[in-house]
């Protein structure tokens, strides 16, 4: 019978990715409200040191898959060695975080095995030993809590940011760090793949930033936007706007926020001067952290925002700026 | 190089959504339908390589009355010829499998290279249609897709990867890629394509034509309760000059809401 | 083409429907008569937005005469219908109460009339109208009129693929020359290419001004059947001052949605009056809020219409071209009702295009005949009835009042024609330093009455931001240098959709910022601004509203 929880742990070139340990708070909070053991499983080549930075984490074990094969990602060779470990270990919930490289092969794995994969969820709930998953449809638009009818194992995603990496909890004693064998002779791999390179993305892809820090008309000209940028670079966030001031062409268009821009959901939404019309809070409503900096204390931004300060953006995005430089350098 | 294109429609991009009577999905009365966006994409893409390479585009849908639509509007973008799943049958595909399975045993005997579908759908976003199918039929994937080059039996693609990576990869023919939204600028329909797609064939498909019963498109997943996402938060204002506002809200921002 | 259709309205869409059958059974008589048929006829109907009623918004109570004439049948062919009007009141509203009105006034009673959505109306035409194999196409504007000479030939569709800066983008797509042997202009309100037309050929020589109000509407979705569907209600007074024409009515609708709408006369002289804001504070109104308690704005939307009538239509036809529908002016503006009239208008043109087709004359002179059928039609004979409704109110309410009453107990019959100006030649100017805001307190409160962005954001509205703005402003000085002080730029306040805004541009300087994007079509800006200055032409084909259910 299928039992506890395998959560799949990813890293590249021996350097672990830290939503992996976003995944785990879900993956530990779903074994204490079904009592069912968790285990992690590293893929890879010489990745030793992944595994027994992973096992200082509350876990029951940790499997370290080791093969020539596993040694660059590959769709072929992670979707055949992933189905050898779930089929060996057998588990009732398989768990992961919904990063590029899970949704290029784990629903290959799932397809596989003849299981389930709930993608992306953002939350979890338990009922007795069984899990609803959070789900969220229309980009964030709406959630949806997703009941698995089918056989185990059930596969889950979750989405990066669902979760606080610093809260997944380590363990008493270092979780005992088992080899798994898989048998890869047979796999062709049928991809090949050249070096990975860095390069400018043509369109900023403002979704994928953790910080954004957003400006809207309350800038009043072009000239003043230097404040905001400023700002933006000392938080090494991204910077965004509201329509307006894309319509004005004070910052380009591929930075316009909203329902004529994009939709994003980062850690941190630091608007400046926006008013919070509703076209603007549909883009970024489900940011984790809000924060409003508006002089009209009955600006609709701030029925949304976590923190705000109602005052004169112009003194008090400098003195953030000076703040944030000051902790970054005294630490 | 023939390529099929696999066409989800969706609610339009600004629809005003309401959640249904049910609890279970959106009302989709008065609602305006639209070709999903990565979709469209990757429906642009084939066109392109259509026009470099030749060879014809195939362009397949599941869906009820409404996405013919779309179909047509595909059709008249370029596309040559389209299948349309299209029978009470297939309304409980409503997870990535039960619709994989679906393309799959709709396409099992079309000969082509290569198959697109978008990076994943405006609506449910599994992103996992493509894949399941690529698997189903037992064809090498790629996903992620920024510029597809075919070459001598094969494709070469580049895959973004996660902050600002990219990677060459190589796969033989045929093969299934799952294309990223914005790698092209859409053309639009001309009113000859229009015209012209009125000839094209749409090709109705039932569950049984193609050995599909209900039972094989049962979602091993469904959704229990659809709902708004509704903060419940309160706003904490912070107060005091600038300096000392800054102060503490960077200090709430790094060790109460550890954002930064 | 042999005849093509600008605009998929009720008015177009009956044409083209009514033109298929006609050719049909011409060429069947043809057959069993041994004399000769038409050969194929091709129909287009080009449409500029991104789906067939998505820019359709009307009340709307529907006289379902001309309907029954084209659709014998239309309730079991399954039209969409709301309801049958069902109770009717008429009130006359104050600050907090109402009036009712003791007898309901003749124009106003609905009963055999149904409550309808003309964006579900007109979906349905189209479906009706793609069966019966009439070509039809969304997203395809009509820029200008293709001529020879002084005759119609045609239609020039508009650029796709244009950056804002004018340049063609990768994707560029210019527009197509359609000729056509007819062209049928069905644009709806002050429709942009008739516009065009009207001027250079002169049709409007024997015609008033045509004058228009701007009518407001939203749906709600109320949490009970606290008003049935078929139920309709009409006000007159509150908010509006006396200068000002208009009225509301509240529809019950299907699935517990109420459809409520004000219309405002766009012949108001306060240049500060915003038909918006009227219409919030118009659902303050006790009778208004207790009716919308608990329940959901669903969509929003606005459009003018034309309201002069029977005095104000233009020369319906000339060589190669009709107009019919709200283009021409065909609403009758005392019983609020256009929607019989455009498909009556519709079925009346498309018999005068079976003449034409079968003797092969374009011009004038065969299609003048439709001039004349329509004005003969029942549907002409209640606008010429009608024909001095809103003249009466060109003095304001009260004379209105009592003068429209006349004429409609007269059937039109005051002692003459009654005179009329522009709407926009009413406005007033302020005084030089400007007046303090008419609407100041005037808050929102996200329940009951709404902003006009949070507004705009219901009516679905979108335009590819990548574009010129497709409101032009001929002379955006005469904004700053004179309209400031003389008007107080009235178009920031008559916008619905805060397409116009002044904002400030560097020390003591203003300066005119176009939000096209906001644009819900309506044209009130290309009918009320004083200066006449505003041009509105068709965006990029597919930019707009969309009214699914208005």
């Amino acid at each position: 019978m299928s039992q506890g929880i395998l959560l799949f742990i990813e890293q590249r070139d021996g350097v672990l990715n830290r939503t992996s340990y976003e995944a785990m708070v879900a993956a530990q909070g779903i074994a204490a409200a079904t009592a069912e053991k968790l285990s992690a499983v590293v893929l890879g080549k010489s990745i030793g040191g992944v595994a027994s930075e992973v096992a200082t984490k509350k876990l029951d074990g940790v499997y370290v898959v080791e093969d020539d094969k596993l040694a660059e990602y590959t769709s072929d060779g992670f979707t055949e060695a992933s189905r050898q470990v779930i089929q060996k270990l057998d588990p009732r919930f398989v768990l992961l975080s919904h990063t590029y490289q899970v949704r290029d092969f784990a629903p290959r794995v799932a397809a596989r095995i003849g299981a389930t994969f709930v993608t992306d969820c953002v939350g979890f709930r338990a009922e007795g030993s069984d899990v609803v998953f959070t789900r969220q449809i229309f980009q964030g638009k709406i959630n949806t809590d997703v009941r698995v009818n089918g056989a185990p194992p059930i596969l889950a995603s979750f989405q990066a940011g669902s979760y606080r990496a610093d809260k997944a909890e380590n363990g008493d004693a270092p979780a005992p760090i088992n080899p798994l064998e898989v048998s890869l002779s047979d796999v062709q791999i049928r991809s090949q793949a050249e070096p990975k390179f860095q390069e400018a993305k043509q369109a900023v892809d403002l979704s994928q930033a953790p910080l954004i820090v957003a400006v809207g008309r309350g800038i009043k000209s072009q000239e003043n936007i230097e404040i905001v940028e400023k700002l933006a670079a000392a938080m090494g966030a991204e910077i965004a706007a509201s329509r307006p001031i894309c319509d004005n062409e004070w910052l380009p268009m591929d930075r316009q926020i909203g329902s004529s821009g994009q939709t994003v959901s980062p850690k941190l939404y630091l608007a400046v001067g926006i008013s919070g019309a509703i076209q603007h809070v549909v883009g970024m409503k489900n940011s984790q952290t809000i924060v409003a900096i508006n002089k009209d204390a009955e600006a609709p931004i701030f029925d949304i925002a976590d923190y705000g300060i109602v005052g004169d953006l112009f003194d008090i995005v400098p003195a953030l700026t000076a703040e944030i430089t000051r902790v970054k350098t005294e630490g | 190089m023939n390529i099929v294109v696999c066409l989800k429609q969706v609610p339009k991009k600004d629809s005003i959504l309401r959640i249904g009577s049910d609890q279970k999905w959106i009302d989709e009365r008065d609602i305006s339908y639209e070709m999903s966006e990565a979709d469209a994409y990757a429906l642009e893409e084939a066109l392109r390589q259509k026009e470099n390479h030749g060879g014809e585009v195939i362009v397949i849908s599941l869906g009820p009355e409404r996405v013919r639509q779309s179909i047509k509007e595909a059709l008249a973008k370029g596309a040559d010829r389209a299948i349309h799943l299209h029978d009470p049958v297939f309304d409980s595909a409503t997870d990535a499998v039960a619709i994989a399975r679906s393309l799959a045993a709709a396409l099992k005997d079309e000969k082509c290279d290569l198959i697109f579908t978008g990076l994943q759908s405006d609506d449910y976003g599994f992103a996992q249609v493509g894949l399941i199918l690529a698997e189903l039929l037992g064809l090498p994937s790629a996903t992620i897709v920024m510029e597809v080059q075919p070459e001598n039996g094969s494709v070469r693609v580049k895959r973004e990867l996660e902050s600002g990576w990219f990677q060459w990869v190589k796969l033989p023919l045929p093969a299934l890629l799952t294309i990223q939204s914005g790698i092209n600028q859409l053309r639009y329909a001309t009113l000859k394509g229009i015209m012209a797609a009125k000839k094209k064939e749409i090709r109705e498909v039932k569950a049984g034509d193609v050995g599909l019963t209900a039972d094989d498109l049962k979602p091993a997943q469904s959704i229990e309760r659809a709902y708004l996402p509704e903060k419940t938060k309160r706003t904490e204002f912070i107060e005091g000059k600038p300096a000392d506002a800054a102060a503490k809200l960077v200090e709430k921002l790094r060790f109460d809401a550890r954002v930064i | 083409m042999d005849v093509l259709l600008v605009g998929a309205g009720p008015a177009n869409l009956a044409c083209a429907l009514q033109l298929s059958r006609l050719i049909a059974s011409h060429n069947e008589r043809m057959r069993q008569s041994a004399g000769k048929p038409l050969e194929e006829v091709n129909i287009a109907v080009i449409e500029k937005a991104s789906e067939i009623g998505a820019h359709q918004l009307s009340g709307a109570v529907l006289d379902p005469i001309s309907l029954r004439e084209l659709i014998p049948d239309f309730e079991s062919e399954g039209a969409p219908l709301e309801a049958p009007v069902g109770e009717e009141h008429v009130y006359f509203l104050s600050t907090n109460g109402k009036i009712p009105m003791p007898i309901l006034p003749p124009p106003l009673r609905n009963h055999g009339n149904y409550v309808v959505s003309i964006n579900k109306l007109v979906r349905w035409l189209g479906e009706k109208c793609e069966d019966a194999g009439i070509n039809v196409f969304p997203e395809f504007p009509g820029a200008e009129m293709l001529y020879d000479g002084n005759a119609v030939i045609g239609v020039r569709t508009g650029d796709k693929g244009i950056d804002k800066t004018g340049k063609p983008k990768p994707n560029f797509e210019p527009g197509v020359d359609i000729t056509a042997k007819v062209t049928v202009l069905g644009e709806g309100v002050r429709g942009s290419l008739t516009k065009q037309m009207v001027q250079r050929l002169k049709l409007d020589q024997e015609a008033d001004p045509q004058v228009y109000s701007v009518g407001i509407k939203e749906l709600w979705e109320v949490p009970d059947d606290r008003f049935a569907p078929g139920s309709v209600i009409h006000t007159l007074g509150f908010p509006l001052d006396s200068h000002t024409f208009g009225g509301s009515w509240v529809y019950g609708m299907r699935d517990r949605i109420i459809d409520i709408g004000l219309a405002v006369g766009l012949d108001y002289r306060d240049p500060r009056i915003d038909p918006h804001h009227e219409f919030q504070i118009f659902k303050t109104h006790p009778l208004i809020k207790d009716l919308l308690k608990g329940g959901k704005l669903v969509r929003y939307g606005a459009k003018a219409m034309p309201v002069g009538g029977w005095y104000t239509m233009p020369q319906l036809s000339a060589d190669g071209v009709m107009i019919i529908g709200d283009s021409a002016g065909m609403l009758n503006g005392e019983r609020l009702k256009g929607i019989h009239i455009a498909i009556k208008a519709g079925m009346l043109a498309a018999s005068t295009i079976l003449d034409a087709l079968v003797k092969g004359d374009f011009t004038r002179n065969t299609l003048a005949a439709f001039d004349d059928h329509f004005k003969q039609s029942y549907c002409g004979q209640e606008l010429q009835k009608a024909r001095n409704f809103h003249q009466a109110f060109d003095r304001g309410r009260m004379f209105g009042l009592i003068t429209a009453g006349v004429s409609t107990l007269t059937g039109g019959r005051l002692p003459s024609r009654l005179p009329i100006k522009a709407g926009h030649e009413h406005l007033r100017k302020i005084d030089g330093n400007g007046e303090k805001d008419k609407y100041e307190g005037l808050k929102y409160d996200d329940q009951i009455t709404f902003g006009k962005l949070t507004d705009v954001y219901y009516s679905s509205t979108h335009h590819d931001e990548d574009q010129p703005p497709h409101l032009k402003v001929l002379d955006t000085n005469i904004c700053i240098d004179r309209c400031t002080h003389e008007y107080g730029n009235p178009c920031e306040n008559f916008c619905p959709a805060n397409v116009y805004e002044m904002v400030e541009a560097g020390a003591e300087k203003r300066r005119l910022q176009i939000n096209f994007s906001n644009c819900v079509h309506c044209k009130t800006c290309d009918i009320m601004d004083p200066y006449q200055i505003i041009n509105w032409v068709p965006p990029e084909g597919g930019g707009g509203p969309n009214y699914r259910n208005m």
